[in-house]
């Protein structure tokens, strides 16, 4: 569905040092600087995936969907999406895509969402039956009906946000590119909208590929996340794998209910987290069922749960010890 | 022909929008309209002021200016209602980026940008530079003839092309340097020129007014054509003009639009 090949994206930006008489200077001199937003990224995605895009601040993230979407040129490099070059910005093409941004919206900010609703029913060229249909489903999924008559300046963020998926989905796109759409919102409503796409996806197999900062929205869409690094691509393939290779352990948290004898807990594993009544432990995940067994036995536990390192730290652990331009690591 | 029932559709659609926002702020609605007939009564100050002192100016006698006038009001007019909103949506939309969505949409950009915005208000603008021009020709008391009025007719159109296409040269400016209302403002400074008949400027002025940016060929050919004193050469001069200036327009569009980075995230 998606193919890109040696991707490389170059912004040419004038650069211009703080200060009046710099400011000054470079109107007659201007200095222009290279910003390497991409570099050599190629990928394959098949019809009905959902992939992550993930990376760190300006790692050229959002730059990636723009190429695919057809709003910037590539430096060099290929890209199709379905048979199309994005670039062309063929009718067929944008009728096949959507682009969500979460930091910038397409709503009316003086008019309810159903203006922007009808506008873009009369851009996309929707026949007014389907479109209501759709229109009504995407609604009635996102629990949005008594918001859409009301101005937009007068919803909520996540009111908001939700309106303007609605906008991106009416011409019922196959591709989604999604650049941080669950950017600001509470933590169920984040759930909400990851459900909602989820959804989407299983009902109309369309291909999702998303960006977000919450590892949790990328773990729970994505099987399958593209790690990039300074607009190089570092890793692409299972989450989970990538998890298990940089921290091949779990997490034992224990609560106890006295205080339990000194030296006990530094021979069951490494301790990463510890207050007065609460550890945590790192340890091998082939070794934890003899770790949690030795724990019941000897310290005087009241609650004990397993679970894998936070997703955040891994990411950490891997970005942090990544070279500027390190090979491609696959799963 | 489903294409051009498509472009209709937009156009009323677009049309409805700029119509329901304006309406939201009824009181600007009215105030802005007061203002702009205010505006108008002002434009004819200098005109009066230096008319005040002589016969003639520069071969024009003073209804004669005063059609110029009407006819550069009819066009500001049609500039501060359609095309003025609509530009400051575009570098509004370059700015923060958002000129993304309008670039999404299975339609001519061109086209989008172009419609965005009205100022429907300025309808009363219109019609007071109307009430102008009918006054300039009661002062030279007769009518324009049919075939001039025609002719003048034509060249409005070709007036319009013309506007519409220096706009566009704008907006094309604003992909590359983003902040272009310095530049919008210059535009605007430079189309009030267009009040004084061509005839009063001189050398390098003249010729950049009527090549470069061709006031000549948007109000005082008109206003000749009304008085029936344009030669039909002018005629095909400006009606080529206009062609020229539309194509050369459409095509830096195309090649702006590549240059367009769009505002990081
Ligand atoms: N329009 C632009 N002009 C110049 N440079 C840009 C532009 N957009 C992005 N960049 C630069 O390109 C690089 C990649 O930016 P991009 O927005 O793609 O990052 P990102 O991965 O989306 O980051 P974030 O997670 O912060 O959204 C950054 O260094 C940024 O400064
Ligand atoms: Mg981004």
């Amino acid at each position: 569905m998606i193919r890109a090949r040696k991707l490389c994206k170059t912004y040419r930006v004038h650069r211009r040092p703080p200060g009046l008489l710099e400011a000054l200077r470079s109107v007659v001199r201007r200095r222009y600087e290279e910003v390497r937003a991409l570099c050599d990224v190629s990928f394959d995605i098949a019809p009905g995936e959902r992939v992550g895009f993930l990376g760190p601040n300006g790692a050229g993230k959002t730059t990636a969907l723009k190429i695919l979407s057809g709003l910037l040129y590539p430096t060099s490099g290929s890209v199709t999406v379905g048979d199309f070059v994005p670039q062309d910005r063929r009718t067929e093409f944008l009728h096949m895509i959507t682009l969500v941004m979460g930091q910038k919206q397409q709503l009316l900010w003086d008019l309810p969402p159903a203006e922007t609703f009808a506008m873009n029913r009369a851009l996309f060229d929707l026949p007014r039956d389907e479109a209501d249909a759709t229109q009504k489903e995407l609604v009635d999924l996102l629990e949005i009906g008594p918001l859409i008559g009301k101005p937009t300046r007068q919803l909520s963020l996540g009111e908001r946000m939700k309106c303007e998926l609605v906008a991106a989905l009416l011409h019922r796109p196959r591709v989604l590119f999604l650049d941080e759409p669950t950017i600001g919102l509470d933590v169920s409503m984040q759930a909400r909208v990851r459900d909602f796409i989820r959804r989407y996806n299983e009902s109309t197999g369309a291909t999702v590929l998303l960006t977000s900062h919450y590892m949790e929205d990328v773990a729970a869409l994505c099987p399958r996340v593209i790690v990039i690094d300074k607009g190089h691509l570092v890793y692409d393939g299972d989450l989970r794998t990538l998890a298990r290779r940089i921290r091949p352990e779990k997490r034992i948290t224990m609560h106890f209910s006295s205080l339990p004898a000194p030296g006990e807990l530094d021979r069951l594993g490494n301790c990463v987290a510890r207050s007065e009544l609460q550890a945590t432990l790192a340890v091998p995940a082939a070794q934890v069922t003899e770790a949690v067994r030795a724990a019941l036995g000897r310290l005087p536990i009241s609650d004990i749960s397993v679970e894998d390192p936070p997703l955040e730290e891994i990411m950490q652990e891997f970005l942090g010890g990544q070279p500027a331009n390190g090979g491609v690591r696959s799963a | 022909m489903r294409r051009l029932r498509h472009y209709a559709r937009l156009l009323a659609v677009q049309m409805r929008t700029s119509l329901t926002l304006a309406v939201q702020y009824r009181f600007d609605f009215f105030l802005e309209g007061a203002l702009a007939l205010f505006w108008l009564a002002i434009t004819l100050i200098p005109l009066l002021v230096v008319y005040s002192r002589r016969e003639s100016v520069a071969g024009w006698s003073f209804p004669e200016a005063l059609v110029v006038v009407g006819w550069f009001s009819v066009l500001k007019s049609v500039l501060d209602g359609g095309v003025t909103p609509s530009l400051n949506f575009v570098v509004e939309g370059v700015r923060k980026g958002t000129l993304d969505f309008v670039l999404l949409k299975p339609a001519d950009a061109q086209f989008l940008v172009s419609t965005a915005r009205f100022e429907p208000w300025r309808i009363l603008d219109f019609l007071g530079s109307i009430a102008v021009l009918v006054y300039a020709f009661h002062r030279l008391g007769h009518a324009p003839r049919a075939g001039d009025l025609m002719v003048g007719l034509a060249l409005f159109g070709v007036a319009l092309i013309l506007l519409y296409s220096l706009w566009i040269l704008v907006v094309s400016v604003s992909f590359r340097v983003v902040k272009v209302d310095n530049l919008s403002y210059l535009f605007i400074s430079i189309f009030d020129a267009g009040r004084w008949p061509i005839d009063v400027f001189k050398g390098a002025l003249r010729l950049i007014f009527t090549v470069v940016f061709p006031l000549a060929l948007m109000t005082t050919y008109p206003a000749q054509a009304l008085l029936g004193k344009l030669t039909s050469a002018h005629a095909l001069l400006a009606g080529t003009g206009g062609l020229a200036f539309a194509a050369i327009a459409r095509f830096v569009w195309k090649r702006a639009l590549r240059a367009y980075t769009s505002a990081s995230s």
